[in-house]
């Protein structure tokens, strides 16, 4: 199978992958494209905040009132300007007439909303809020701990307590998590891990799709301009295919180490110094795990993307016919983005042992929590099984296919050929 | 002494058989044309030879051995449906296909850069196939079938579609590699081609083969009862008439197949009586047509 023509045909795919200008594009483009991902939600985030809210806060006492104003006048966005509050004191009764009057600015949005926090509150911290849009979960983020802080301070102020332990009432609980290792080092865990799980999460499955799709529509091509012929009278189908695949393999870890040289750089050197809560705790040998492990997944996606090239002569069809495959990589790809949740539960551990989804699910596991060798060895044993497994049966319907042309074959087609003997 | 030897090979496509136990010889040194209609197992054949189809059974047999890869290596094959990588530059083209058949280097460059001199298509090497014309890429296509010179050039239906200049370039390519004693064989349902160019041919009719051998034996021994007229004037009471087995009748060319061979004399005879004009008679002359026809029947005649 590796012979002169399989190099030969491994060299012209890098000649027209590897040196091509859609290489060079696609090596710039997808780092901009996760980190407009991420960028895009950042700004979702910070723009689903209410600009320039202008508030009523009205209380069923002056003494309520006044604290609220002490706590708000705090606020960094009421200082700026950002925050607008006005502050009024009226009886339940008195309030709902009030409301009544302020419906026009309220419809109009010139008013955002009516804080309304009646001397019940100081019981039981039941506040009312008046708005069109009355769950508004970035304002209330925003305004609860003010109001919480003024109503703690009202109701413990003739307690006889001293200012440390209504301090200490008021604090929340804060969870830190310390990593447990096998070296017996604990260290505190920042977000740094989360951010390497979506970074190389991403980096697999867009790869994993692109270099896919890129091979079944190649080989789709080589069938349609019925260069394939030409080929097959010097060289088999299996060196075709051996040849297309590994100039593929090739390609691709070669952008992958690029894509990733930020990343091993900064493991490797100091020469970046990161904020200390972003920093994640990889090392080289998760680098290398990682590549090996795409190379795995490479050959066992590309091969099969290609065989589904194989099967069609135009482009519509093998898009139709490949929704199989593309869930294969889909349905993993969501799994290992959802472990950030709990990276050690039990569908977490399983889908990081199966076929397929182990390529995507265990280096996702890895950049949270430390799996145990043997299962990382038994992932890799697993894939390689499945990946000697599954080529012959590629290579059959590659041959057969590859000659296809015409009708769009049936499923049962397909099956048929794998029947037939080499 | 036979270059190749093929044994009754047969493929079936989903309950079609395409080739139906088939079995000739190309002997060395041959022009050898595989002859039949659109459909008739042709490409399903040459394929075969070429190892790019497994036969269901039978064997292709070269120099004594079943064919493999140092077959592959030593025929220039040309697919009826020509195909080549759009986006890669003519010259890339050539010594890429050339390097699969094993051939490369300084040698083959400089060959390669002949060939384009010759085919006047110097100044296009480094385009891009996709950015030549039609006939360029077809030039393109026939260089590369020849450019690792190999011992056998096996080419499907390699008439079709080529403009009447890269048609006389073709006829030319394939007069100098036999000069040179290379073995060609090509599948053609053009007749006339087959007639003119090839000194052997297997006939095939759905999938069998009907006919095999050299070209003038066969048409000795169908010749006999055949004559071929140019004439002027109305034949037409010959149709009906007890010698004519069988008349083809193209105008004023006409197929004529007498019941016995010793009736010919007859037959001119009974034309002169009725006045018709005789330009050409030619009574051991059958077109290959007309033995095609004899053969695969009626419904063959409009091929």
């Amino acid at each position: 199978m590796f012979n002169r023509r399989t190099i030969t045909i491994v060299k012209r795919e890098l000649k027209a992958k590897l040196f091509s200008k859609t290489f060079i594009i696609m090596t710039l483009l997808v780092p901009v494209f996760i980190f407009g991902l991420f960028g895009i939600q950042i700004f979702i985030y910070s723009v689903s905040e209410e600009e320039n809210p202008n508030l009523l806060i009205v209380s069923e006492t002056e003494n309520i009132s006044r604290r609220l104003k002490n706590e708000f006048d705090e606020y960094s966005e009421v200082k700026s300007g950002n925050y607008r509050i006005s502050y009024e004191t009226l009886d339940t009764s008195a309030f709902a007439e009030r409301l009544k009057g302020l419906k026009a600015d309220l419809l109009s949005e010139t008013l955002t909303g009516v804080v309304y926090v009646p001397e019940a509150a100081l019981a039981n911290k039941n506040v009312k809020y008046y708005s069109p849009n009355p769950s508004n979960q970035a304002l209330f983020n925003k305004i609860k701990p003010g109001i919480n802080k003024a109503l703690i301070n009202i109701y413990f102020e003739d307690k006889k307590l001293t200012r440390e332990e209504v301090d200490y009432a008021r604090n929340n609980v804060d969870i830190t998590g310390y990593r447990i290792t096998k070296d017996q080092k604990v260290e505190e865990e920042g977000v740094g891990n989360l951010v390497a799980l979506f970074l190389f999460s991403f980096l697999l499955y867009m790869a994993l799709i692109f270099s896919g799709q890129t091979t079944m529509h190649s080989v789709v091509e080589e069938k349609s301009s019925r260069i394939v012929e030409v080929l097959l009278s010097s060289v088999s189908s299996t060196e075709l295919m051996a040849g297309k695949i590994i100039g593929v393999v090739i390609t691709e870890v070669v952008q992958m180490i690029i894509w990733l040289l930020p990343v091993i750089l900064l493991i490797t050197t100091s020469w970046f110094v990161l904020p200390a809560d972003i920093i994640f705790k990889l090392d080289l040998n998760f680098i290398l795990y990682f590549l090996f492990n795409y190379t795995i997944a490479l050959f066992t996606f590309v091969g099969l993307f290609a065989t589904v090239g194989a099967i069609f002569d135009n482009p519509q069809d093998a898009q139709s016919g490949v929704w199989p495959l593309m869930i294969l990589v889909i349905f993993p790809f969501l799994i290992a983005i959802s472990l950030q949740s709990n990276p050690q539960s039990s569908v977490a551990k399983i889908t990081s042992l199966l076929p397929f989804t182990s390529l995507l699910v265990m280096p996702a596991r890895l950049t949270l929590v430390q799996v145990p060798t043997l299962e990382v060895i038994a992932s890799v044993v697993i894939n390689l099984a499945v990946l000697f497994a599954i080529f012959p049966l590629a290579g059959k319907i590659y041959r057969v296919g590859i000659m296809v042309t015409g009708k769009k074959p049936k499923w049962s087609e397909v099956r048929r050929w794998l029947k037939i003997k080499s | 002494m036979n270059a190749l030897e093929v044994t009754n090979l047969t493929k079936t496509f989903e309950k079609v058989i395409a080739v139906d136990n088939a079995s000739f010889n190309v002997p060395e040194g041959s022009v050898f044309g595989l002859i039949g209609r659109n459909g008739a197992g042709k490409t399903t054949t040459l394929r075969m030879m070429m190892n790019i189809y497994q036969p269901d059974s039978g064997e292709i047999v070269f120099k004594g051995e079943k064919v493999g890869q140092d077959f592959k290596d030593s025929v220039g094959y040309l697919p009826e449906e020509r195909g080549l990588y759009k986006k890669m530059k003519v010259i890339d083209t050539l010594i890429f296909l050339s390097e699969l058949k094993g051939k490369s280097g300084r040698e083959i460059t400089i060959k390669a850069e002949d060939y384009l001199e010759r085919f006047e298509l110097a100044d296009r090497k480094n385009s891009k196939v996709e950015d030549l014309s039609k006939g360029n890429q077809q030039k393109v296509q026939f260089i590369s079938t020849i450019l690792h010179d190999p011992e056998f050039l096996i080419l499907d239906e390699p008439f079709a579609g080529l403009d009447p200049i890269n048609t006389n370039l073709l006829k030319q390519i394939i007069l100098e590699m036999k000069d040179e004693g290379k073995v060609i064989i090509f599948s053609t349902h053009l007749m006339d081609f087959a007639e003119k160019m090839c000194d052997n041919i297997a006939m095939i009719d759905q999938g069998k083969i009907i006919l095999n051998g050299k070209l003038d034996e066969i048409k000795k021994k169908f010749a006999n009862r055949n004559v071929s007229i140019n004439y002027e004037g109305d034949i037409s009471f010959l149709r009906g008439n007890p010698i004519i087995e069988n008349m083809e009748d193209f105008g004023n060319t006409t197929g004529i197949k007498v019941k016995k061979s010793e009736q010919v004399q007859e037959l001119l005879r009974s034309l002169v009586e009725h006045n018709v004009i005789i330009k050409k008679f030619n009574a051991d002359e059958i077109s290959l047509h007309e033995i095609f026809v004899s053969l695969a029947g009626k419904e063959a005649a409009n091929v």
